[in-house]
């Protein structure tokens, strides 16, 4: 942690800031101290440069609210990236190409602050602001859900900060809304549609007839398009689709509905509580044991989590197909040198989100020893387009048209109780889904990225 | 997408039914402590976590059985603790000093659960003979093909109107509950008339939260146990009570059910669905001034 | 010379404020703040010194402000966002309108009073929050937010860092100085009688019917102020800034701080977001619980909120 009172020249303002700010009108942006004094070729932009002899990462975690679980395990992953940083371990061994020494980022020690974003967008702006303006974070990372890691990275955008997405699965965060200072490590609602609907189809039959229960908000919506265009794609028919509000925790007055019509797939564009309660549901209702059309009435749920299928319980799981980034069981070097590590440290495995923030901690480190600098514009091209290995998804590579990491996936299956030996296995693998399966023309979605700089 | 087929429109009536009898069972309690005593309770989705989190802990330990005898009575002492540990020091304080402190007590039993339990939800196992589902097309032959229902919301449709039923017996049919009838019209009268109404109120605090119990036991495997669902319940519950009026036991059933039915024939449209209950309350407040069945000057 | 000096004994508590407010940046980091917060802090204390106006003088619980800090905000971001990047067309268009939305609100719900008012106030802006999630999600970005604006600017400054503090504090002592003028008014005096008894006031020939819909007004100014100002000080609308945590945050602000007193709710906006986001993070995860605790503690131990600490505080040391 930074102690803010022995560095007070650094944080908060100057008192030349102050009078000029007081006469108002005769001034213009805030301008920081050390913008005229350090001059290198790079000028100042957001905390960079870095003083004294530790660097300073922001985590921006739910530490209140419905996903405080999942902010916990990010957590514990953004320490342990940053302990391999300053002290070797882990993928450090695995990462390769890597320039990462296990002494600190470019000769400085790693350190932290950590903040609640509350699942609030609003709340997690202010919270990333102290982290930005008082704590001097060069990189914020963290985050649980869409709408909270867009909201931040627009205003790390805005202030010159690198953003490191944790959970999100919207494809605005790399699509729509996505921005020069926002990098996301996790696979998209996209990805999703592509690597499951075929896995479907295998698994049901390509005659099928899907009914669609979406939570109404840009993820669901986005998932849910995904999942009709390509379950579509493989010959189903789509028998409706009903927005449910985000709010809502009683799901039988739609599943009243899907009963009623001629669909024998439920499609659940479901995360988090939404998830567990409409699947808990569909199984009261007796759906999972339902016949339709001459055939058995399937639950799909597109994003699967640990903590999600250890809610809803394994018996309602129970051979359900969905995706997931990661899981710990993978058996490649760079997901067993961070397994080890975390079930050393704390003695159960890693989740998906922990995977994905603790490689995203490693990447934004790694290149800036890259760039051999904190400048955000050099540390940005090197993450851009970056090739790698050995954190856990295969071949992966930053694509730099959309800061989208393109990379493996798994097809996802809750296990029955039976063969479930621990709390940590609710789900299996059924498949690995390779890069070129996942991957996609990034032009299909709007959105810009912006300037190198900051306006 | 609206389906106005007699199947369709037989689940959307059992739907609104089931979803209104959790409000009722809530708002039960909540307009019980409000008509009596006077306080705004924000603490009682609280009490209904506490609930559903001592019933699955409870059921799972011991089974099912336990449960439904135990919690209840744990909820009704909880109650009376609560009553004479805080609640009433509160009696003459302003609406808002009542609305801060028992949200903060919201807050701090929420906290605590989440510490034990975990912000994630803990799944409530239905027990053996609750699961399954009823085949409706075989009670009502008017049904075509094949209608069925959750045997688990079933029964606890059956719960609220035994729950109900109890509540108006207590009131109506015995001595306690014609004063406590007669405290919740005028409570000053009553102690000019030598009543001592403070031991009375408590154990109406306790009534509440037991009442609190019993839908924690039924409601939390249709509800799910996890921290956020108290809050979940505070809005819509106080709408409850409001649109049935202060301090009205029938007010507070009939708006339950009312506010069910409301949200089951909405769902296809979300763009309804999402303001339906406000939409409901803005009328039924305007054109009735103290809810359906409200009485005067109570809380205005 | 007389004049001057009284001008000064009268407007003791605002002269004090606005040197607190304006030396902000310098005493604010020593305690851990940071220049985002002192901005958001001074933007809700005009929010809750209008809220006061209506909760603590006419005794109008009010859970529904969300509604009018919300569709100023939305105005406001969508000004930004589409006509242009100027702050004034975009607060003035932002507080026009969603005072105007007021009016109707408070002719409506103000036929009702104690808690029916706080629930129709309730419903109104909770019907607002769904619309912005649902219906008018093209408008408003649903859950993810309005994004993508302009960068806000007076004239040709950018409205950034500490240009939008002072603009913030600036307003905030104006608006704390209307609110000490509109006490010390006719309408207070109207206000506080409301407040005591209305049906009292009614036989003596007044309308007090014009008075609470005038208060409502005003403290819904205050409001869709503070609400266009979040957004010149953030180019964000989220859409919490509708519902009903906001509404049951102003109360808590309100409350903590000591309502009737116009100082006390912005102490108590200043503790909570000072709680929130500077001792949360030292507290760590479990932060909330002890939220709730000092809640708990505040109304038991100090009935009438940190004011009533001061002034108890003033006592003993007169005594001396």
């Amino acid at each position: 942690m930074t102690d803010v009172k022995s560095d007070k020249t650094a944080s908060g303002w100057s008192r030349r800031d102050v009078l000029k700010g007081a006469s108002v009108g005769a001034v213009g942006a805030a301008t920081p101290m050390f913008f005229t004094k350090n001059a290198w070729a790079e000028e100042a932009i957001g905390n960079y440069p870095v003083k004294g002899s530790e660097v300073v990462f922001g985590f921006n975690v739910p530490q209140t609210g419905a996903y405080a679980d999942e902010g916990a395990d990010e957590l514990r992953a953004y320490k342990l990236a940053v302990k391999h940083l300053n002290g070797g371990g882990g993928m450090l061994d695995t990462l390769k190409p890597s320039k990462l020494t296990g002494n600190g980022v470019l000769g400085k020690k790693v350190t932290y602050v950590t903040g609640d974003t509350q699942t609030n967008a609003d709340a997690s702006r202010t919270s990333a602001r102290r982290m930005i303006e008082r704590d001097k974070v060069i990189m914020v990372t963290g985050g649980s859900s869409s709408g909270i890691a867009i909201a931040q990275q627009y205003l790390c955008h805005e202030l010159g900060i690198i953003f490191m997405c944790g959970l999100t699965h919207s494809n605005d965060t790399t699509g729509k809304d996505k921005r020069r200072y926002g990098f996301r490590h996790f696979f998209n609602a996209h990805m999703t549609g592509k690597a499951l609907a075929p896995v479907l189809s295998n698994e049901y039959g390509s005659d099928r007839r899907a009914f669609h229960l979406t939570a109404d908000y840009n993820w669901g919506h986005t998932q849910q398009q995904s999942m009709q265009q390509f379950t579509e794609a493989e010959g189903w028919s789509t028998a409706g689709n009903i927005l449910t509000p985000l709010k809502t925790t009683d799901f039988s007055q739609y599943l009243a509905q899907v009963m009623n019509s001629d669909a024998d797939v439920l499609v659940l564009n479901h995360y988090g509580a939404n998830m567990v309660n409409s699947l808990t549901n569909a199984v009261n209702f007796g759906m999972r044991d339902m016949q339709k059309n001459g055939k058995n009435l399937e639950i799909v749920v597109p994003l699967y989590s640990r903590l999600m299928a250890a809610g809803a319980g394994s018996a309602n799981i129970d051979g359900v197909l969905g995706t997931s980034g990661w899981n710990w069981s993978l058996q490649d070097d760079g997901s067993k040198a961070f397994v080890d590590s975390f079930v050393a440290e704390y003695g159960f495995p890693p989740s998906q989100a922990a995977h994905t923030c603790y490689v995203q901690t490693l990447l934004y480190a790694n290149a800036c020893e890259m760039a051999g600098t904190f400048y955000p514009p050099a540390v940005i091209k090197a993450l851009e387009d970056f090739e790698f290995t050995g954190a856990g998804n295969g071949s992966t590579l930053y694509r730099g048209a959309d800061h989208q990491c393109i990379k493996s996936m798994l097809v996802m299956q809750g296990n029955s109780p039976s063969a479930r030996t621990s709390d940590f296995d609710y789900l299996k693998v059924v498949q690995e889904v390779d890069r070129e399966t996942a991957n996609y023309d990034p032009s299909i979605f709007p959105g810009e990225l912006g300037p190198y700089k900051p306006a | 997408m609206f389906d106005l087929s007699i199947n369709a429109f037989f689940m959307q009536l059992l739907t609104g039914l089931q979803i209104g009898s959790i409000y009722v069972l809530i708002a039960l309690g909540l307009t019980l402590i409000f008509g009596t005593l006077g306080v705004v309770n924000f603490a009682h989705g609280a009490l209904y976590l506490v609930a559903i989190y001592l019933a699955v802990s409870i059921s799972d330990a011991f089974g099912f059985g336990l449960a439904l005898v135990l919690v209840p009575a744990i909820l009704f002492v909880l109650g009376l603790a609560m009553e004479r540990g805080l609640i009433q020091y509160f009696y003459n304080r302003p609406h808002t000093d009542q609305i801060l402190v028992t949200f903060g007590l919201a807050i701090v039993i929420q906290e605590l659960l989440k510490w034990i339990f975990g912000a994630n939800n803990v799944p409530f196992a239905i027990p053996q003979w609750g699961n399954g589902i009823i085949m409706m097309h075989e009670w009502f032959p008017f049904l075509e093909g094949f209608v069925v229902y959750p045997k688990w919301r079933m029964i606890l449709v059956v719960v609220s109107i035994v729950t109900v039923a109890a509540v108006f017996a207590l009131l109506h049919l015995t001595t306690f509950g014609l004063v406590i009838r007669a405290g919740m019209r005028d409570p000053e009268m009553l102690k000019f008339l030598g009543v001592n109404i403070n031991r009375r109120f408590m154990i109406v605090f306790g009534l509440g939260a037991m009442i609190a119990g019993i839908a924690g036991v039924f409601g939390g495997p249709v509800t799910q146990v996890s921290p956020e669902v108290g809050m979940h319940l505070l809005v819509p519950s106080f709408l409850v009570v409001v649109i049935g009026g202060m301090g009205s036991l029938g007010g507070a059933v009939l708006a339950g059910i009312l506010i069910g039915m409301a949200q089951s024939f909405t769902a296809h449209d979300i763009n309804l669905s999402t303001i339906i209950v406000y939409l409901i309350t803005v009328i039924v407040l305007l054109v009735r001034p103290r809810g359906l069945l409200g009485a005067k000057g109570v809380f205005e | 010379m007389n004049t001057q000096q009284s001008f000064f004994e009268r407007n003791r508590a605002v002269i004090i404020f606005a040197i607190i407010a304006l030396l902000m940046p310098l005493w604010f980091p020593l305690i851990g703040g940071y220049q985002g917060l002192d901005t958001k802090i001074m933007i809700m204390c005009i929010l809750v010194v209008g809220f006061d106006l209506l909760l603590g003088y006419t005794g109008y619980l009010s859970f529904g402000h969300a509604a009018f800090f919300g569709i100023a905000a939305y105005t406001t971001g969508i000004m930004l966002k589409d006509f242009s990047g100027q702050v004034i067309p975009a607060i003035v268009v932002a507080v026009v309108l969603s005072t105007l939305v007021s009016v109707v609100i408070g002719l409506l719900t103000l036929k009702r009073t104690g808690i029916y008012f706080s629930i129709l106030t309730l419903a109104f802006a909770e019907m607002f929050h769904a619309m912005a999630m649902a219906m008018l999600q093209e408008w408003t970005g649903g859950e993810n937010g309005l994004t993508g604006m302009m960068t806000p600017m007076l004239g040709s400054i950018k409205m950034q860092g500490a240009v939008v503090f002072y603009f913030s504090a600036i307003i905030a002592i104006v608006m704390f100085y209307l609110a000490k003028r509109i006490e010390r008014s006719p309408v207070g005096l109207m206000m506080r009688a409301i407040k005591c008894n209305q049906t009292r006031l009614e036989y003596t020939g007044i309308n007090a019917r014009k008075y609470k819909l005038l208060t409502f007004i005003i403290s819904a100014f205050y409001a869709a102020i503070a609400g266009a100002l979040m957004v010149v000080y953030e180019p964000f609308v989220g859409h919490e800034f509708l519902g009903w945590h906001q509404s049951g945050e102003f109360v808590l602000m309100s409350v903590i701080g000591g309502v009737g007193t116009l100082v006390g709710p912005m102490l108590g906006a200043g503790f909570m977001l000072y709680f929130e986001n500077v001792l949360s993070a030292d507290i760590g995860e479990h932060w909330l619980l002890f939220l709730g605790i000092i809640f708990m503690a505040v109304v038991i131990f100090m009935p009438g909120g940190f004011m009533e600490a001061i002034s108890r505080l003033q006592a003993r040391f007169n005594n001396k």
